[in-house]
């Protein structure tokens, strides 16, 4: 018994799970109105953006690189986007600025791939750097305006409901499955966890770092692109500020999620778990009721809440060899 | 080739920092006479203290191999708790004193975790760096304290034709530099960063310095929101937004190994003033915020980069 | 026997460094073919080059008539070479099946991973290597054998012809170590040739059919097994005659009061009631398998990790628990069993090493002495006669005896007087090897107690007045270092007699 139930306890899925139905348990016993399919949907439709990003990121941790410039290109793409297709702007064809969009977000994605490959710049460099000037040149972009006014073809994918669920989630949760697939059913995923678990022996056993790595860091510009066609679709504005701060919310879902931060190691399910949680904290503070005073205590909430995940998980984690000897 | 050699042999990346400071300054004279003027530059540092105090520790930090991304929230913690001693009709030295001693918790948090309990120091500042600004804003409410009364604001004036803070960062300097250069415990900052537990098994009281750095770093980010506040006139839970990517861009750009292990003080010295100067030219010239943001983001990637594709294979190693 | 690898005049240099020179051998099919030679004499260089990581400068390889396809590792891996490295190469994340395909996945018609064909092919591989482990299991839950034998595992689906194992043995007990030959002489029944480094002689001597020396990237010879004995190999590989090893050493014992004593010491799992003494200018070896405990001992005494019971005492004085710097102060040095990673700081200069746990006495005011410094590490390397162009050249273009006497440099100098040594000589070459006895010897004669940790047998009875015998966790018993005999260490090492009969034979 004991055997069986050790490992489930170890798994950090559960952990989560527990944690959110705590969650969901003292929220709804304040504010039964939390229950209701609709704030669900609303929670669920929130979690698309971060969950599609956290997909690509966690692909790029567990190849023991990092990718902190996330919130800076989905602010320079929302202003690609407003210039392009706002009736006020361009206007051009929807469809056609998306697959531009789209194509722009892995371009990007591939050249911080390049840079960190075969300019052997440290990605936590490359990205912080892009951070920095990626945003600027969101600014530069929209030169301080906000950029209204979207074709409502477009809006529909972030307002529409397909089946009683928001489209954006659908999305979300097509890239989810293709993400689970690409890393149990493909050799290109089980290659990047041997990359990040023991990078010298993979790279003589001939696995190609570069192309892998590459892949990473343009999958993760790829999602990035949905994501913020997403997001310009829901607000239906585009102001240079989308997406600021997101970056460090992505990582924390991330490692929150049992992704270990030096490579190999991490589960997909635990990183889609730690997202929804870190969403739902956002959300139900305000079904908590706590007042207008709360929210202003919002962020340190959210911050001690990301602490006390990350003490717990370290203490967790080193608990196990100790349990596995004895 | 032999050009190339030669030139691996003798380049070190401070080299090239100050050759392009130098042609950067060429060129803004060529543009703006007015900007290397030593008044106008004297009014254009106003601002730079803060990024330039806080710089020293991260320099020792990053050494090590650790990393610490809460100083800006630890500036805005600072800030908050002197703004509140303000509003409680504190005496101002009492109002400075809660200032440091918030800030010094934070450190203290940070450094327990991370010297304690050995928890990552990128995931322990990350989660600090939202708590900390969190905790700023929910004890503020999101309004800043303002005015100040004249005596703090003297923090700002000068003393002996240069800024106050000017004087707090050269007497730091030269005291970081000593500590690295020249101190048991320096020369384990750069032990540390190649390997903790070759350090910690020669008796080097690794946790300690490690603990010791953190707390420094966060004492130094206490007084940088002294600083700003004095300078701003205001003490605002918005203090030192972002100041952790500037701090580590510069420190990076001067020649600190992301990875531990290889940095200098006057490397960082010669990053503020890079990073400083570039900014102010463009803002003088363009008057236009985005634009730095842009050229001190490449500048990091570009130096880097420019650095690893001339530097001797097999220098830089994880 | 057909031949299956023809080594043809290969040449190798790396800058103004010639590693290999003309080195030209065959190896048959189903041949274990042993590779001896000190560090540095060229075996990794020709192992880099057989498994594709290096191109030769000159010369050819064939393996069955075909040429290498040199610097290409896939594609030597699909000539039928697979290499064991010395360090891990294993993917400690993964499970035994990613460890086994990695590189080269079976797939299904329509291209995904077949996961069920390789789960069921990595058992078969396993069951023939007599493994029964979790193949679901991450491989950093297992053991050091364990992951060993998922990396065999690894090579014979690779359908390998030659195996190239570098140091195998090198931290696995004796019986894993058993099972490890057992599974080495079913795959040469099944016709694959293995190429086997190794420094240790009584194994080259149970396994191989002929051994190949090199020294100084030179091919000293290729002489079946049966033409050589120990003193012959070792002969070839230093070139000339090596007495040392066979003389036991005659220590004149003057020694001391007691200067270290463990009474009752435990730390469960690890090592339970564990009591002796070191005396001054005593050398106590101290022998076992490995993981029997010794070097946890030894990291209790010196304050790196914490125990539960018992009491230390240095001259009498009782020390505190898990402190580094109190076991210093109090006298003791230790040279770490893992020289790279626990020892030195390899991209530091020797001086900036060797000064490293004594910076506070070369203090000028509060600043460092780079003078004094300087001084203390010229001391040094005159007095261990260290082979370094200065006192400020980088360690890791130091050989690895070098690098090792640069470590015991560093505990000199905090001038010790108990001076432990966990595995003092792994991985450094027979002349070294003769130098670090003589300095041990050196320091006992000066008076300080010498506690030396080693699985090497014949090291142990050549330099021990007193050898200690360890065995799961526990002090099992002492002998006279005079008299004591390999099987007699043996008989105490073993865990269970009645298993140890075919282990002894």
């Amino acid at each position: 018994m004991r055997k069986f139930i050790l490992p489930l306890i170890q798994r950090r899925e559960i952990g989560l799970i527990i944690l959110i139905v705590l969650l969901t348990g003292v929220t709804a016993y304040i504010n039964p109105s939390f229950l209701a399919v609709s704030n669900l949907m609303q929670i669920l439709n929130n979690c698309a953006p971060v969950a599609l990003i956290s997909c690509g990121v966690m692909l790029v941790i567990v190849t023991a690189e990092i990718d902190i410039s996330v919130g800076s290109l989905t602010g320079l793409l929302s202003a690609f986007i407003a210039l392009l297709m706002s009736r006020e702007q361009l206007g051009w064809n929807p469809f056609l600025v998306m697959l531009i969009i789209l194509f722009l977000g892995a371009l990007m994605g591939t050249v911080t791939g390049l840079l960190v490959t075969i300019g052997k710049v440290p990605s936590i460099i490359v990205t912080l750097g892009l951070l920095t000037a990626l945003r600027g040149a969101a600014i530069k972009v929209l030169g301080g305006k906000t950029i209204k006014d979207y074709p409502e073809s477009f809006r529909y994918l972030g307002t529409e409901s397909l089946l009683g669920v928001p489209i954006s989630v659908w999305i979300a949760i097509a890239a989810i499955a293709f993400t689970a697939w690409l890393i149990r059913w493909t050799r290109l995923g089980r290659r990047l966890y041997a990359l990040g678990s023991n990078p010298q022996s993979a790279i003589l056993l001939g696995l190609n770092e570069r192309a892998l790595k590459c892949f990473t860091f343009a999958f993760t510009g790829f999602l990035t692109a949905v994501a913020t066609i997403l997001i310009v679709a829901k607000l239906g504005n585009v102001e240079a500020a989308i997406g600021k701060g997101d970056e460090l919310l992505i990582v924390t879902c991330v490692v929150v999620g049992g992704v270990s931060i030096s490579g190999g190691r991490g589960q997909l399910a635990g990183v889609m778990l730690a997202v929804f949680l870190m969403v739902m904290i956002r959300t139900n503070l305000t079904y908590l009721q706590l007042g207008p005073e709360a929210t202003k205590w919002e962020r340190a909430i959210q911050g001690l809440f990301i602490l006390a995940a990350v003490i717990l998980d370290h203490v967790a984690s080193h608990a196990k060899p100790a349990e596995s000897e004895a | 080739m032999n050009l190339i050699k030669t030139f691996q042999k003798y380049m070190r990346q401070e080299w090239l920092l100050l050759i392009l400071l130098g042609v950067l300054l060429l060129v803004a004279m060529g543009f703006e006479p007015n900007f290397l003027k030593a008044k106008s530059q004297l009014k254009l540092s106003e601002n730079i203290w803060e990024l330039a105090i806080l710089c020293l520790p991260m320099t020792l930090i990053i050494i090590t191999g650790g990393i610490d991304l809460s100083i800006g929230s630890t500036m805005a913690l600072a800030t908050v708790a002197f703004g509140m001693g303000f509003e409680a009709n504190w005496p101002l030295w009492a109002c400075a004193l809660a200032a440091l001693l918030a800030s010094l918790a934070a450190g203290a948090v940070n450094g327990a975790l991370i010297a304690g309990i050995k928890v990552h120091p990128l995931i322990v500042t990350l989660a600090t760096l939202a708590a900390y600004r969190g905790i700023a804003e929910g004890l503020s409410k999101g309004f800043s304290v303002s005015p100040l009364p004249e005596s703090f604001q003297a923090l700002s004036g000068s003393f002996l034709g240069a800024p106050i803070a000017a004087w707090i960062f050269i007497v730091l300097a030269i005291v970081f530099y000593l500590f690295l250069a020249h101190t048991p415990w320096g020369r384990f900052c750069h032990a540390i960063g190649h390997n903790e537990q070759v350090c910690r098994f020669s008796g080097a009281p690794t946790s300690k310095i490690i603990f010791s750095l953190y707390v420094v770093s966060a004492g130094l980010a206490g007084i940088a929101a002294l600083l700003y506040s004095a300078r701003r006139n205001t003490a605002n839970p918005e203090a030192g937004y972002n100041m952790e990517l500037d701090v580590i861009t510069a420190v990076v750009i001067g020649g600190t190994s992301i990875y531990g292990g290889r940095g200098t003080i006057y490397g960082t010295l010669i990053g503020i003033v890079l990073i400083h100067e570039m900014r102010e030219f463009f803002n003088w010239r363009w008057s236009s915020d985005e634009l730095n943001l842009i050229v001190v983001g490449s500048l990091l990637i570009g130096s880097v980069l420019f650095y690893q594709l001339m530097a001797p294979k097999g220098k830089e190693t994880k | 026997m057909s031949t299956l690898v023809e080594i043809n005049n290969i040449d190798k240099r790396f800058g103004g460094v010639h590693a290999l020179k003309a080195v030209t051998f065959t190896i048959d099919t189903g041949e274990i073919h042993s590779l001896c030679g000190e560090n540095g004499a060229g075996k990794s260089t020709l192992i880099k080059i057989l498994c594709g990581a290096y191109i030769p400068n000159e010369g050819s390889i064939t393996i069955d008539g075909r040429e290498l396809p040199y610097g290409n590792v896939p594609g030597v891996g699909q000539l039928g070479v697979a290499v064991i490295h010395q360090e891990s190469t294993a993917f400690l994340d993964l499970n035994a099946i990613d460890n086994v395909f990695i590189g080269r996945e079976l797939r299904t018609s329509w291209g995904a991973l077949n996961r069920k064909a390789m789960a069921r092919e990595t058992r078969e591989l396993l069951a023939r290597l007599q493994e029964s482990l979790d193949i679901y299991k991450p491989l950093s839950q297992m053991t050091v054998a364990q992951r060993q034998m998922v990396t065999m595992a690894r090579a014979l689906a690779q359908k390998c012809k030659l195996l190239i194992m570098d140091e195998p043995t090198a931290s696995l007990s004796k019986r894993e170590t058993d099972v490890l030959f057992d599974n080495i002489a079913r795959l040469k029944a099944g016709g694959v040739s293995i190429l086997y480094v190794s420094h240790r002689m009584e194994e080259i001597f149970q396994l191989s059919d002929r051994v190949t020396v090199f020294r100084d990237g030179e091919h000293v010879g290729t002489e079946p097994i049966g033409n050589v004995d120990t003193q012959k190999v070792i002969q070839m590989m230093v070139g000339r005659e090596v007495a040392e090893f066979t003389k036991r050493h005659e220590h004149k014992a003057h020694q001391g009061a007691t200067a270290l004593a463990l009474d009752n010491l435990t730390s469960r799992p690890a090592f339970e009631n564990i009591s002796f003494e070191v005396k001054a200018g005593e050398i106590v070896g101290m022998a076992g398998l490995v993981g029997s405990g010794r070097s946890e001992i030894a990291r209790a005494v010196f304050g790196i990790d914490n125990y539960q019971s018992g009491v230390i005492r240095v001259l009498g004085k009782a020390q505190r628990k898990g402190n580094v710097r109190d076991a210093m102060a109090a006298g003791i040095a230790m040279v770490p069993e893992d020289r790279q990673h626990e020892g030195l700081l390899l991209p530091l200069t020797v001086s900036a090493n060797i000064s490293m746990a004594v910076l506070q006495n070369l203090l000028c005011g509060p600043f460092l002495s780079k003078k004094k410094e300087g001084a203390l590490a010229q001391e040094y390397i005159e007095e261990l006669s260290i082979r370094t162009g200065s006192a400020h050249a980088v360690t890791s273009t130091l050989s690895g005896g070098n690098q090792q006497k640069v470590v015991i440099g560093k505990w000199l100098a905090t001038q010790p007087r108990i001076l432990i040594l966990d595995e003092p000589t792994r991985g450094v070459d027979v002349g070294a090897k003769a130098e670090m006895y003589r300095i041990i010897r050196e320091l006992a004669e000066k008076g300080v107690a010498i506690w030396v940790i080693s699985s090497d047998m014949p090291e142990i009875l050549h330099i021990s007045d007193r050898i200690l015998v360890m065995c799961e966790g526990r002090l099992k018993g002492e002998l006279e270092g005079k008299s004591a005999t390999q099987e007699d260490v043996m008989r105490l090492a073993l865990p269970d007699l009645s298993e140890e009969g075919a282990i002894l034979a």
